[in-house]
């Protein structure tokens, strides 16, 4: 029954099939005309149909097999993939060199170990220019539980240009290097700060990314912050949050992919009874836990605070520590041993 | 096949009169055609004045209709067809092959269920990698969450000389799409048949598709299953279907994933998709990551000519194989 | 945003009618569902689905702001930038000005050891005009437990501020300024902030104390942890944007409880790093947690944990997005909490969030004690 897969009305898709037009040969084959006086329906719908069976016949067979995008084109362009440093050479490093883009990275921790801040310091990371080796693009931070401070962002990037004149400076001894341009100022300025107050607009603002993306293509982070907090107590039908969510995940995944921008997702936990205990796992359930490329659990280990991949296509497993000073993210004091390979 | 008048132009048998006839008793499609008693309608046709142009017509549609249907096979026939052409596939992991006997089947839909960061990506990635370097032939990855890692890919092969053309040779045997809806899934899977008739036709050889893999088919389906209508439902058995066709058809081995969901305060999980699924794929196995060390554990929850339960551990660590630069 | 009716975005009339047919009227009834979840309903195609979903979403998504420009708004419209400060200066700097506005900030400590005082002492100087350093405006103290105290409030007043005090009729029309309600149950106190959200720009309303929210559910008996959560729920939200939406500060108090033995604060991957890491030491008096649950421990801005330890009260930061982890000494006089040094001790690791009681059976109640 072929006709059932269209993405069709479930009238207009009843009337065909009991016309007759089960496989979509038979639909390719009969003009619109003759089409629209079989089943009943307007000219229009009938040439919408007729379309969308003629676009599957036609167009995609020889691109599929032969031109397509193959794994070692990929390769090549997976390795060109630019990164989201963390400002801290230990986290960057089990991440390859930051956070990636076309990605969809999830984030999650207990509170107060540091998820907003690592947001705001991507936020301001991304921004650095290309000739510091940065990706000199916007971020749109999404927040949904109002922790974003802005005098916090104020405070990191102004690190951040400090840090960028004092990079230039020691250059500047051995060749001329340029002023570093940017001000603190200007760092806000490219923030896309967007206050989400239910799951409602949540939903609406992800759908309405794209558009916006598109009318702002400097844009290369997307953070948002929490993607849990209104459907944790909002929503009472849990099924059908699961299959909201889904949606929700695979919007995302097709954002990261086709601007090629990264998304991070920051997520809180909750108690979970698995094997006889209660263990800490990130909130929203089994199914969104597949919803995302990549995945870093921030954890207390002593007194210090640590990363650990929990989850990840290519990166190995592995836990790092940071530090939050006033200036952002850095590494931790005692870093020399601590980063952990599994 | 469409209502009566299309098959007009081909079989001028079937002309206004015998479509005049066959309304007259309700028949508008081929569909009615089937349902209706034919030997009723043989003998309604004896009454009428045409009554052998009539009874010609029948025989035509009948004829036309065995055409469209799938040929008979005895049992002979299937064997050698699996011998002949469905070979197995190693899936990269000697334990994995070793618990279900040589690997992957080409013809079969295997899918491999676990808990979320337990390896399914691994486990395909490294099928991949092994399908097209070993087997020579070319594998078509079908990935709905940004995990498709051609780097990781590359670390999976591990040929000894000449290491570079080795992995572009493997490397450009592995096609990737990306899906996020089930529609582009069911437009991408036709267009893929589509070509896979042309390239029968045309004799093409070289590097034939052997292995399909859907990474991850749950998350294409979680958000239409479920809800109030069963549309979502079909669609999920409608795809199911579409797979295991193009498996059977052009001697492909299929290899989905699925991810598990809580069942209840037991706090034991299963797989994702529900009851329907289940009797779907013709394999299906459970990998499960103690989190203790990097062993994993690889079940058989079904098969088609092995027992369930069986087991065996294997590590897929997450470390490079190997150096390259 | 959520509940913007379809009726009124450019939607083909076409569209919007089979949208209001099927009873989907606001943009929240028609994002709750999937698309193919709309198809299905609505009997339209995906292509039509989709682009009204894409109208609707683009009216309902919230505006865009950039950061500067919050910072702007902050700055010129605002007090101080957004603060109300404690008139503990240690405290004040860390905080970067003050308890700041728009977000919600917690105290959190066992019992007796000075949080209603701190809500008191905050709740007076917001009252005060700018020139004395408050907001000029009016505060609503919810006092579920009954230790509001008008007099305390005065005699503090007359201790730490008394050039204002001092003035003519100040002290009067300074408490007066001071609302205290006393719900009765955990409905009451809906309605009661309910209500309070129309009015609270009209009476020019500066501040809101809630002394304290742990009391309010533990007064009911709500069978089980799970219904008292999601109803936990519904009041942080709104609290949370009863702030931002009248850009007030809120403080809310809330309690100790002792921690199950069956909570562990580890995840599944933890076990396996064990071997490198140092063990979480459990010591006999770090038995304590914060009330009211992971969820609002998540949802509030600022955390100031109260605490006891060896004969010493201390008052840390321990939860706060601009501020490391410091902490000081402090004590309570008759002019409220003061701190006995202005230079914070940083505390690293987790254990900024651990609660001690010990040594303090001992301490006055000082509320007790001067009425």
């Amino acid at each position: 029954m072929e006709t059932s897969r269209l993405p069709l009305s479930s009238s207009i898709r009843g009337k065909l099939i009991s016309a007759g037009y089960t496989s979509l040969s038979s639909i390719s084959s009969v003009s619109s005309t003759d089409l629209a006086r079989d089943v009943n329906i307007t000219e229009s719908e009938a040439f919408e149909i007729l379309k969308m069976a003629n676009q599957v016949t036609c167009s995609g067979s020889s691109s599929l097999i032969n031109g397509a995008k193959n794994a070692w084109d990929m390769l090549n362009e997976e390795e060109a993939l630019p990164h989201i440093t963390t400002s801290c050479s230990d986290l960057d490093k089990i991440l390859g060199g930051g956070i990636s883009c076309s990605d969809v990275t999830e984030i999650g921790g207990v509170p107060g170990i540091g998820k907003t801040q690592i947001g705001i310091q991507l936020s301001v990371n991304v921004q650095i220019p290309r000739e510091f080796g940065g990706l000199g693009g916007k971020a749109i931070y999404i927040d949904t539980e109002g922790s974003f401070m802005v005098e916090r962002a104020l405070q990191i990037a102004e690190a951040c240009v400090e840090d960028m004149e004092e990079y230039t400076g020691y250059m500047h001894k051995h060749f001329k290097a340029s002023q570093v341009q940017m001000k603190p100022k200007d760092i806000l300025e490219n923030i896309f700060y967007f206050r989400v107050c239910s799951y409602t607009e949540q939903i609406a603002l992800v759908n309405h990314l794209d558009k916006f993306i598109s009318e702002n293509k400097d844009v290369k982070v997307v953070i948002v912050d929490s993607i849990t907090f209104h459907f944790r107590q909002d929503f009472d039908d849990l099924a059908q949050r699961t299959r909201v969510l889904s949606e929700m995940a695979l919007k995302f995944m097709k954002l990261a992919k086709k601007f090629s921008l990264a998304v991070v997702l920051l997520n809180q936990v909750t108690t979970k009874y698995t094997e006889g205990s209660f263990q800490l796992a990130l909130a929203l359930g089994d199914s969104w836990s597949h919803s995302c490329t990549n995945r870093v659990i921030l954890y207390w280990n002593g007194d210090e605070r640590y990363a650990y991949i929990d989850k990840s296509p290519s990166l190995p497993s592995a836990s790092a520590s940071y530090t939050v000073t006033s200036r952002g993210l850095r590494n931790s004091s005692s870093s020399s041993k601590r980063v952990k390979m599994m | 096949m469409a209502p009566l008048k299309h098959l007009e132009m081909e079989n001028p048998i079937i002309d206004a009169c015998f479509r005049d006839f066959c309304s007259s008793h309700g028949i508008l499609t081929v569909e009615d055609f089937l349902l209706h008693d034919i030997y009723e309608l043989a003998a309604l046709a004896e009454r009428q004045e045409n009554a052998d142009r009539l009874k010609e017509g029948i025989t035509v549609m009948l004829s036309l209709i065995e055409v469209k249907c799938r040929p008979w096979l005895n049992g002979m026939e299937l064997l050698e067809d699996m011998q002949r052409s469905k070979h197995t596939l190693s899936s990269g992991d000697k334990e994995t092959d070793s618990l279900l006997q040589g690997g992957l089947r080409e013809g079969q839909l295997t899918e491999l269920v676990g808990p979320s960061s337990s390896g399914k990506t691994q486990f395909c990635m490294q099928a991949a990698a092994s399908v097209a370097e070993k087997q020579d032939g070319s594998v078509f990855y079908i990935d709905t969450g940004n995990s498709f890692s051609a780097r990781r890919i590359a670390q999976f092969i591990c040929g000894s000389s000449d290491a570079a053309a080795l992995r572009k040779r493997v490397l450009s045997r592995i096609s990737c799409h990306t899906v996020y809806d089930i529609y582009t899934m069911f437009d991408t899977l036709q267009g893929l048949e589509v070509a896979l008739r042309s390239q029968v036709q045309k004799n093409v050889n070289e590097y034939r598709l052997r292995l399909l893999i859907v990474d991850s088919i749950s998350s294409l389906i979680t958000p239409i299953l479920g809800g109030s209508g069963s549309q979502g439902r079909a669609l999920m058995v409608a795809l199911g279907y579409l797979l295991k066709k193009l498996a059977h058809e052009h001697n492909i081995a299929i290899l989905v994933t699925n991810h598990t969901v809580g069942a209840g305060e037991s706090g034991k999980t299963k797989p994702a998709l529900g009851e329907t699924w289940k009797s779907i794929p013709h394999v299906r196995l459970m990998l499960s990551r103690d989190n203790r060390n990097s062993n994993c554990t690889i079940s058989i929850l079904k098969h088609t000519s092995m027992p369930s339960g069986q087991t065996v551990k294997t590590t897929m660590t997450r470390n490079d194989n190997q150096q390259y630069l | 945003m959520a509940n913007k009716l379809i009726g009124e975005m450019n939607l083909h009339k076409r569209i919007s009618n089979i949208f209001a047919a099927r009873n989907i009227i606001t943009a929240k009834d028609a994002l709750s569902m999937t698309e193919f979840e709309l198809m299905e309903l609505l009997d339209i195609g995906i292509k039509e689905i989709q682009s009204a979903v894409k109208l609707i979403s683009e009216a309902a998504s919230p505006p865009c702001l950039s950061a500067q420009s919050l910072l702007e708004q902050k700055v010129e419209n605002e007090y101080l930038s957004g603060h109300l400060p404690t008139h503990l200066k240690g405290l004040d700097s860390a905080l970067c000005g003050g308890i700041p506005f728009g977000v919600v900030t917690e105290l959190v400590g066992p019992p007796g050891i000075g949080k209603s005082q701190f809500c008191m002492k905050l709740a007076l100087s917001a009252s005060f005009p700018k020139a004395y350093g408050g907001l000029d405006g009016r505060v609503i103290y919810i006092d579920v437990e009954s230790k509001f105290s008008s007099r305390r409030v005065i005699e503090m007043g007359l201790k730490s501020f008394p050039e204002v005090f001092h003035l003519k009729g100040m002290a009067q029309e300074m408490a007066g300024r001071i609302l205290v309600l006393r719900p009765t149950s955990l409905s009451d106190f809906t309605d009661s902030i309910q209500e309070l959200k129309e009015s609270i720009l009209q009476n020019q309303v500066k501040l809101l104390v809630i002394d304290s929210m742990t009391a309010l559910l533990s007064g009911e008996n709500n069978p089980g942890a799970q219904r008292q959560q999601h109803q936990l729920g519904w009041h942080i939200s709104f609290l949370k944007s009863l702030a931002e939406f009248a850009r007030i500060p809120i403080v809310v108090t809330n309690q100790v409880r002792s921690q199950n033995r069956d909570e562990t604060s580890q995840y599944s991957f933890q076990a396996k790093l064990k071997d490198g890491c140092q063990e979480h030491t459990r010591t006999y008096d770090s038995h304590l947690v914060a009330a009211l649950g992971i969820n609002w421990a998540h949802a509030v801005t600022i955390r100031l944990v109260l605490e006891a330890k060896s004969g010493e009260r201390i008052i840390k930061v321990a939860k706060s997005p601009m501020s490391p982890p410091l902490a000081f000494p402090f004590h309570i006089t008759s002019g409220g909490i003061s701190l006995l040094s202005d230079e914070g001790t940083e505390l690293k690791g987790p254990g900024i969030n651990n609660i001690h009681a010990r040594g303090h059976s001992d301490m006055i109640n000082f509320n007790g004690d001067c009425l």
